[in-house]
């Protein structure tokens, strides 16, 4: 576990971890030792001569106090040495996560990743901050008073380490039993996880067809199945747990009958006795709760699995000798890219040159949307290389390469903040002619217009407070003004009713223009424009050329457009 | 919907403010079902706790006879040992019973949470359910059931031993001695009496600054992973991070701040709960009565063994106190999904006349002060199309959604063949409207299931052909297994492909009335055609309603109708609108102007977008 948290966290921390892990320890062994004085100190008052027992008792009292002043310190230092933790852990992970490839981010990163990086993170320290003293001392403590009963009675006290070997291999055979179990309760979840999302967002359709009463079965199985997965945890913690309690119960019936036999056989006195057994009672709370412990400790420490392969994944290698780029014109040569097990590209060669427009057309999951990824590297190609200015994308530094090009997505992202801290993004230092521009050319004027708060409105949480059309048309003001001489649009008026539609537009028609650009798009009225259309149809190019050549040629181009075209002339 | 609309919504639905009071008393409701095996565990427990003390008091014994003047009792001293050995096998046996039972109860009503919620979910309004985001009320059903559990599994057997035992041994201990009993209490007291101070004002501002520090850190990540591609794409990668490492240095602030505040009393209050003190005490306070010859020496020996366990209902307060307060706010999410009323469902049922749809001055708002819908009056007639033409907000999704009865209009009708929806049983209703809408859900199930969704013993030549007419049946042949390809496993289909299988849902349905709302975002000219043949195909005698974003099923409708800020500013056929230039003109305008590079260069085909 504190192998793992120190993986995590780098080798920065390993020394204030081992101080606070050694305090800690010191504090449990001062716990144990201070039981030492108990004996000395019962045996008085138990013996004949109670009035003993004082010079013993204040010994017993600076020891208590010794171990109060270590207490404290070894607890501030852990929750110190914690928050330190949290604080690295979390600069960590945002610094790993900014350089992880965009490609890494799909739909179901994005939940994982913020609870990962806000509770889980927290929970997981703090399960291993909170839990690391007790655990120590659960463990050391009682060793020492073991130690301590050797020394004042060998039998009783080897009869009581006897514990040690066996609790530690319950301990450590439990975990493993626990491991598997708790990996299959993990998958159970998030299978039924799915099953409710997909219940709850096909509620139309269920209702459609009448499946209110009933129980959708596909849910209630699985709902059944993590029943009777966290069955099966039970059934494997409990042999752990009870074995446990057993062995602890077991050597305290041991020494009870030990004992026993001792003291009538004459071995040994009453009052010694009577404190080793008060003493061995000392061993026995700790040890049981180690079970407890235990299965905290199992749950943070899944949280840090998680943590760990997250951290371990690769970012893209940066090139050791970055190179500029001077032109600006575009090159796939054989791109073969594969996402997964599936191959999105299969040799794909094709070339942009500088100031043209090149259009990607076809079916939808054809990887058009990629072939745009691919160019500002949110991915890295497997076989042949994709160009700028005539330089292998891998070969440019990512901030200059990304300087090289606009992008305008189909969903735009805005962050939450004001209109203009948005649009700035495009270009931080540009002033405010500048900014107020690139807001005309969008089209963004007259949204700001009808605001009340015009440039300072907020746009709320990924721009949740503007409309589609709005969003596009602050992701195209960003773009002008970044005044990158590369442009990638996807499938940018996609989703906007006509009269967005419209305002769109012209805001884009001003971004291409002079620019090399890359689109992808489907209504095929705004690529006849293109200098080269190219028609995409599972990661082969099958047609290029102008529009009038593709249509001539009548092959899947033409059929695309006559599909697209020949709506109500049919009727 | 718009976004400005959810997000209003979202106040109206959002949680209620007094959850936590009333938790409590729900929770009982739920659980009573259960409450023989809760008494079960707990009776176990206790069992076992109290059994635990045998050795305990067995060492006591063991100590009373060594200690007694006179000639050592064997037979007794074995009789007590015996009797140790039994109390720790009995409390063994018990609380390993209590705790499988726990676990073991803890699942099964687990699965009663998460089956009674869905079936909530299945029943509450679907407007409320589109208003709410899905991962949300996932966690509700997931996490938040399983928060529940050391309610559950752990709460009634350690929360009762650890208030039992103490109480037990406290009266056995107030017999042996009540002087040395008070002077064992001392450090419980000492500790309790800490406690205000970690309820100061500053503590618990402190709490609240940690909580809103870690709220702030939460939606930072989710800033910066969301607009990952925008980070990386302006290089705004160093503002986002900065916000994010703020957002840290932040919170690690606030919470050094809290752990100093709380680490001296909380030091304090550890340290006079733990053994070492307590035996310090019980000892100080034993020398002195033995010494003054008030106690016998033998009598001690209890007050070391159980004095300790006294300590043990102050530890169970705080120990697991973050838990509980996490699983009563889980609780509480859990109450508020159950108690969400499922629109009211007719008693007496009525049957619709034919399918002619009204809407009569309907007004709709999501909250008492806005209106989204100010007045609708609408006629559908059977075999007519209605397109719905207007900006984003102008209610346009809240109209076509009334049809399916995801709200009920705050004031006015809606009728389907004379009747009210509200009259309508809501099997029927869903049998007489369907609807496409933008945001497609397949399930993880086989292709042919999919598309059967609504007609679940279609046979397979039905489904086929509606398929057909989706455009989708040969890309289905494709799929590795047919129309039995599980989608998700077998096969993924695209955005565009998935549409198409819900216009062939939609199809197979065959309803009378069918609300479509225009998919425009994953649209590619196969899903395009699917579309218009859906709409000529179904027409017929059927009432259509459709959300139009493209000019051509504008133009193709019986009925345009405009819609701006929740009123019909314009209606009637897009040729007569179009010649009164009003705003449907503008509309056409704007979008015409969008598209006219096509003039140039096909003039020829460029009649298709001119209005009949």
């Amino acid at each position: 576990m504190i192998r793992m948290l120190l993986r995590v966290l780098g080798p920065e921390y390993a020394r204030a971890m081992r101080r606070t892990v050694v305090l800690m320890t010191v504090t449990a062994i001062a716990e144990g030792l201070l039981y030492a004085l108990l004996v000395p100190v019962l045996q008085a008052l138990l013996g004949s001569t109670p009035a003993d027992a004082w010079s013993w008792l204040i010994a017993f009292g600076g020891a208590v106090a010794v171990y109060a002043v270590l207490r404290y310190i070894s607890d501030l230092s852990g929750m110190r040495v914690g928050t330190t933790m949290l604080r690295g852990m979390y600069y960590r992970l945002g610094e790993h996560l900014a350089r992880l490839p965009i490609g890494w981010y799909n739909a179901g990163r994005v939940g994982e990743v913020s609870v990962m990086a806000s509770r889980g993170l927290l929970q997981a320290l703090g399960v291993a901050a909170h839990l690391l003293g007790p655990f120590i001392s659960a463990m050391v403590t009682p060793l020492t008073i073991v130690a301590v009963m050797i020394a004042f009675n060998w039998q009783l006290g080897v009869a009581a380490l006897i514990a040690a070997p066996i609790v530690v291999a319950i301990q450590a055979w439990a975990a493993r039993s626990m491991a598997a179990t708790d990996a299959e309760r993990h998958e159970r979840d998030k299978e039924a996880t799915g099953r409710v999302i997909e219940f709850l967002q096909a509620q139309p359709v269920l209702r459609a067809g009448g499946r209110t009463g009933e129980r959708f079965t596909m849910l209630d199985d699985s709902l059944r199945e993590v029943q009777r997965a966290s069955r099966r945890t039970v059934l494997a913690m409990l042999p752990g747990a009870v074995g446990l309690t057993l062995t602890v119960q077991a050597i305290f019936t041991v020494l009870l009958v030990l004992g026993a036999y001792l003291v009538l056989g004459g071995n040994i006195g009453a009052a010694e006795i009577l404190t080793i057994l008060v003493l061995a009672a000392r061993c026995a709370d700790p040890l049981l709760s180690l079970s407890e412990m235990g299965g905290k400790l199992r749950v943070a420490r899944a949280e840090l699995d998680r943590l760990d392969k997250v951290l371990r994944t690769q970012p893209l290698p940066e090139a050791s000798e970055p190179v500029r780029p001077v032109r600006h014109d575009l090159e796939f040569d054989s791109v073969t890219f594969r996402h997964g097990d599936r191959t999105v590209f299969d040799g794909v060669s094709l070339s942009v040159p500088e100031g043209r427009r090149l259009a990607v057309v076809g079916p939808s999951g054809a990887g058009k949307s990629t072939l745009l990824q691919l160019v500002a590297r949110f991915y890295d190609v497997d076989a042949g290389a994709v160009r700028v200015g005539g330089v292998d994308v891998r070969e440019i530094d990512a901030e200059t390469l990304m300087a090289q090009i606009a992008i305008v997505f189909q969903d735009v992202y805005l962050f939450d903040g004001t209109i203009e801290e948005n649009v700035r993004l495009g270009r931080p230092d540009a002033d405010e002619a500048e900014v107020r521009a690139a807001a005309r050319a969008a089209r963004l004027d007259e949204v700001i217009e009808r605001l009340p708060g015009g440039w300072a409105t907020n746009v709320g949480e990924g721009g949740a407070l503007l409309s589609g059309g709005e969003r596009q048309r602050v992701s195209i003001a960003r773009a002008l003004l970044k005044n990158a001489p590369i442009v990638l649009l996807d499938e940018v008026t996609s989703a906007l009713d006509p009269v967005n539609e419209a305002a769109v537009h012209e805001g884009i028609e001003r971004l291409m223009a002079g620019r090399t650009v890359v689109m992808v798009a489907h209504r095929l009225r705004t690529v006849q424009r293109a200098d080269e259309i190219v028609f995409l149809d599972d990661g082969r190019i099958v047609e290029r050329g102008s529009h009038e050549e593709l249509l001539r040629r009548g092959g899947r181009y033409a059929d695309f457009w006559n599909i697209s075209m020949a709506q109500i002339a049919s009727e | 919907m718009n976004a400005v609309d959810s997000v209003e919504a979202g106040k109206r639905y959002g949680p209620p403010s007094d959850a936590d009071s009333a938790s409590e008393q729900s929770m009982a409701s739920l659980l009573r079902p259960h409450v023989r095996s809760f008494a079960a565990v707990m009776i176990l427990q206790v069992v076992g706790a109290l059994a635990g003390l045998a050795p305990l008091l067995a060492v006591v014994e063991l100590g009373r006879a060594l200690l007694s003047p006179g000639p050592i009792d064997q037979g007794h001293v074995w009789t007590v040992v015996i009797g140790g050995a039994a109390g720790l096998f009995v409390r063994l046996l018990f609380t390993a019973a209590s705790s499988g039972l726990g676990h073991v109860l803890d699942s099964r009503v687990q699965l009663s949470f998460r089956r009674q919620l869905a079936a909530r979910l299945g029943r509450v309004p679907m407007g409320w359910l589109s208003q709410r985001r899905t991962g949300e009320l996932a966690k509700v059903v997931g996490e938040d059931v399983s928060a529940v559990h050391p309610f559950i599994a752990h709460a009634p057997g350690e929360l009762v031993s650890a208030f039992v035992v103490p109480l037990v041994s406290l009266v056995y201990l107030f017999t042996v001695d009540w002087r040395l009993t008070l002077i064992t209490l001392i450090p419980v007291v000492l500790a309790i009496a800490q406690v205000p101070l970690l309820m100061l004002p500053a503590r618990t501002r402190e709490q609240q600054e940690f909580d809103a520090a870690m709220g702030r850190i939460a939606s930072s990540v989710v800033e910066f992973v969301q607009g990952i591609s925008v980070i990386k794409a302006f290089g705004g990668s160093e503002r986002a991070h900065r916000k994010f490492l703020t957002a840290v240095d932040d919170f690690v602030g606030t919470f050094l701040r809290w752990v100093r505040g709380m680490s001296v009393v909380a030091a304090g209050m550890q340290l006079a709960l733990s053994p070492p003190f307590v035996l310090l005490v019980v000892l100080v306070g034993g020398a002195a009565l033995i010494a003054s010859g008030g106690m016998a020496p033998a009598d001690l020996l209890p007050f070391l063994l159980l004095g300790l366990g006294l300590t043990a209902p102050v530890a169970a307060l705080g120990h697991g106190f973050d838990d509980m307060q996490a699983a009563g706010r889980a609780v509480g999410r859990i109450k508020e999904v159950l108690e969400v009323q499922p629109l009211p469902e007719p008693a007496r049922p009525a049957a619709p006349r034919g399918h002619r749809v009204e809407l009569r001055d309907v007004r709709f708002s999501y909250e008492d002060d806005h209106e989204v819908l100010r007045g609708i009056d609408l006629v559908l007639e059977p075999g007519t199309v209605t397109a719905v033409v207007g900006p984003s907000g102008s209610g346009k999704s809240t109209l076509v959604q009334l049809l399916p009865r995801f709200f009920d209009p705050t004031h006015g009708s809606v009728t389907l063949g004379g009747v009210d929806l509200r009259e309508i049983g809501s099997r029927e209703l869903y049998r007489l409207v369907s609807f496409v809408f933008q945001d497609v859900r397949l399930l993880r199930a086989s292709v042919a299931d999919n598309i059967a969704l609504a007609v679940p013993h279609a046979d397979r030549e039905d489904v086929i052909r509606a398929a057909r007419l989706a455009n989708i049946h040969e890309r289905i042949l494709e799929l590795p297994r047919g129309y039995d390809s599980v989608i998700g496993e077998d096969a993924r289909l695209s955005g565009g492909e998935a549409q198409r299988i819900s216009i062939a849902r939609a199809l197979l349905a065959d309803a009378p009335v069918l609300v479509l709302d225009e998919a425009t975002s994953f649209a590619d000219p196969q899903t395009e055609q699917a579309v218009r043949r859906a709409l000529a195909t179904l027409r017929g005698d059927r009432t259509i309603l459709v959300i139009a974003h493209r000019l051509e099923t504008v133009a193709d409708a019986d009925t345009v109708v405009v819609l701006e800020s929740g009123s019909i500013v314009e209606r009637g056929k897009p040729g007569e609108l179009l010649r009164q230039n009003g705003k449907f003109a503008a509309f056409w305008q704007s979008h015409r102007s969008a598209i006219a590079d096509g003039v140039e260069v096909h003039g020829g085909v460029r009649q298709g977008d001119e209005p009949r």
